[in-house]
């Protein structure tokens, strides 16, 4: 029996082991030979060096890639942002019955095939005779973003006790004056948090860009451009860069809603000890 | 009461219907609630008591009839237009600020200055005994507690009108019973107008200086506790109230003049201080009222026999329900606690002459 259950541990143990080798073992390479002291991309491994990153940081093309992209990330992340946090109030203190069919069309573009949004955004576009720009892009990446943050904003204005809004109003808060004091400092982190992935989601955003950007570049456009000529270790460091940069991002966006959830819970707790 | 010149009219509900979807939750209330007065909404759940609250507060839209405060129409006010605050049946407070800035709250917007804030917000504090709390996080706090920061935050903004939203029920009996005290001790310090709602009738009796006992969107009856104890004016009210026994009865008139009333095919003996019309009617009996012997001669005139069904103990006495033949329900007896009686027991159940009386049925 107890060598049964071991058995079982050590072969669910190996498999675990080995999914994250499969899945974690590219990202510590690539990030190896970020650091590999000569152009070649196989092993054996001849030394440390930092000159790939200084290679990188020099190039005019990179520089104007993560330009671009940190502005388009802030963009998006702030439009998101503003939009899905209307949406999803919107979407939770409205007694229509059209507000499911809102959650519904609001939730549509995590569904649908990027390649598909991003053809149809191209077409629409041409259509419309709007110039491929920054803004085209950044209306490309907020299609994206928009559903992930409105599903987060959408969970974190449902738990609210929607009386504590009736509270405020009855001490004398307007409406605006009631969401501003009450509801937003409540759901604030949570926000905080999806506005953080939304600016993730455009950060590494590929596919969509690859269609409206025009003659403009951003960090995955940038990489891509590369590695069709070349490859080389700098390819490594830009991923090795995007990537840590992303993981601190989800970290806070991880940790801000924690923060949420644990304020809730204990407001929970309080209620509870009342009961 | 009578010689003084009344107050002025605070709260005046006229004609207020209201209907949710298809639901009519309040059919043509009218009702006054005078300056400084402790009225009381009594009712079961669902009788609308708390949806005339919300319209008295403008969270709810009355579907016909107004709402006048000190005269003013307010009924299409939105509620943060409305000098009127409310303490709700559960804690509200603002999680994300602590019990001073809870209270300050409606101060703040208000744009009293800061220097008064301050003051009135411990002044409020003070009054609700809480004063070394004003920078607990409010979810510190014991629910007793939290309901008084409750009330103080709502006190603080000095409302034409507090309304009261069942503010005990979430609590246990004895905090319940501590803030009893509390509540009247505040309404006798401050003066304020307070609408309050309640299921309990022992907390409106023990409360109120006037009561209005609802019933399926309708106001029953409107008068101090006494009133409404004593002399309940329906068949609703003297159940719900003072948990009497109310029998269907017949009631005739002999040809001597002498009133008859037969329950359950028993002829009692009631001397009522009117002679009611002949006919049906119900006949309440309170519990205290009535009395329990051994039985060994039987019914007769002005008693009824039966057999002891349940016994509880109440402390200060005992509460039976006796099975009475020919009766519905089982009579419930409330008898010192001099002897028990066991259940199983043949009683004979008696009660004064001027005890009970007759309403319409």
């Amino acid at each position: 029996m107890s060598r049964g259950d071991g058995g079982r541990g050590l072969l669910s143990g190996l498999t675990t082991a080995l999914v994250l080798v499969f899945l974690l073992g590219p990202l510590v390479v690539v990030a190896l030979f970020s650091l590999h002291s000569s152009a070649s991309l196989a092993l054996p491994f001849e030394g440390f060096s930092t000159k790939w990153y200084s290679e990188v940081f020099e190039s005019d093309d990179f520089r104007t890639a993560v330009e671009h992209s940190l502005v388009l990330a802030t963009a998006t992340a702030l439009l998101t942002t503003l939009f899905g946090t209307l949406a999803a109030y919107g979407v939770t203190r409205s007694s229509s019955r059209l507000g499911g069919a809102a959650v519904a069309l609001f939730f549509l573009p995590i569904t649908l095939p990027l390649l598909f949004i991003g053809i149809a955004l191209l077409v629409a576009l041409a259509r419309a005779g709007v110039q491929l720009s920054m803004t085209t892009i950044l209306i490309g990446h907020t299609i994206v973003a928009f559903p992930f943050f409105f599903l987060i904003a959408r969970v974190a204005l449902e738990r609210l006790d929607p009386m504590l809004e009736e509270a405020a109003a009855d001490l004398g808060a307007a409406p605006w004056r009631a969401f501003q004091r009450v509801t937003l400092p409540q759901v604030f982190p949570v926000l905080l948090g999806g506005g953080a992935l939304a600016f993730m989601v455009s950060l590494d955003e590929f596919i969509i860009t690859f269609f409206v950007s025009g003659s403009e570049t951003t960090l995955p456009l940038y990489i891509f451009a590369r590695l069709r000529t070349t490859i080389d270790p700098a390819i490594n460091v830009v991923s090795t860069l995007l990537m840590t940069f992303t993981f601190l991002l989800f970290v806070f966006a991880f940790l801000m809603g924690l923060r949420a959830e644990r304020r809730r819970a204990r407001r929970a707790a309080a209620l509870e000890a009342l009961g | 009461m009578s010689t003084a010149v009344a107050p002025p009219v605070a709260l005046r509900v006229e004609d207020v219907s209201h209907r949710y979807s298809d639901e009519l939750a309040l059919e043509h209330v009218s009702l006054a609630v005078h300056k400084g007065e402790f009225m009381t909404l009594l009712g079961p759940s669902g009788c609308g008591k708390t949806t005339l609250l919300r319209i008295v507060a403008g969270l709810v839209s009355p579907t016909a009839g107004s709402v006048h405060l000190h005269g003013d129409d307010v009924t299409r006010l939105p509620p943060h237009k409305r000098r009127v605050n409310m303490v709700f049946q559960r804690v509200t407070l603002f999680p994300h600020l602590d019990v001073f800035d809870n209270v300050a709250f409606g101060l703040r917007l208000a744009k009293v200055p800061k220097q008064e804030i301050s003051t009135r917000v411990r002044d409020a504090l003070a009054l609700v005994r809480l004063e070394g709390f004003a920078h607990r996080r409010s979810d510190e706090l014991s629910g007793g507690q939290a309901q008084r920061v409750a009330l103080a935050r709502a006190l603080v903004n000095r409302p034409e009108v507090l309304l009261l939203d069942e503010p005990l029920s979430a609590l246990d009996l004895r905090i319940r019973l501590e803030m009893e005290v509390e509540l009247r001790r505040v309404h006798r310090e401050t003066g304020a107008t307070l609408v309050y709602v309640t299921h309990d009738q022992h907390e409106a009796l023990a409360l109120s200086d006037r009561i209005a006992v609802f019933d399926h969107g309708r106001i029953e009856q409107v008068g101090t506790p006494a009133e409404v104890y004593r002399r309940p004016g329906t068949a609703f009210t003297a159940r719900f109230v003072g948990d009497a026994n109310v029998l269907a009865a017949e009631v005739s008139v002999d040809g001597s003049g002498q009133t008859r009333v037969v329950v359950g095919g028993v002829a009692l003996t009631i001397e009522p201080a009117q002679p009611p019309p002949a006919g049906p009617a119900w006949l309440v009996l309170r519990q205290e009222e009535l009395s329990l012997q051994a039985s060994d001669n039987g019914a007769g005139p002005g008693r009824l026999s039966g057999v002891v069904r349940d016994v509880g103990f109440r402390g200060s006495g005992y509460t039976y329900r006796i099975e009475v033949p020919g009766m519905p329900e089982p009579l419930k007896v409330e008898a010192p606690a001099a002897a028990a009686v066991a259940p199983g027991t043949a009683v004979a159940v008696s009660w004064l002459p001027q005890a009970g009386f007759l309403l319409p049925r």
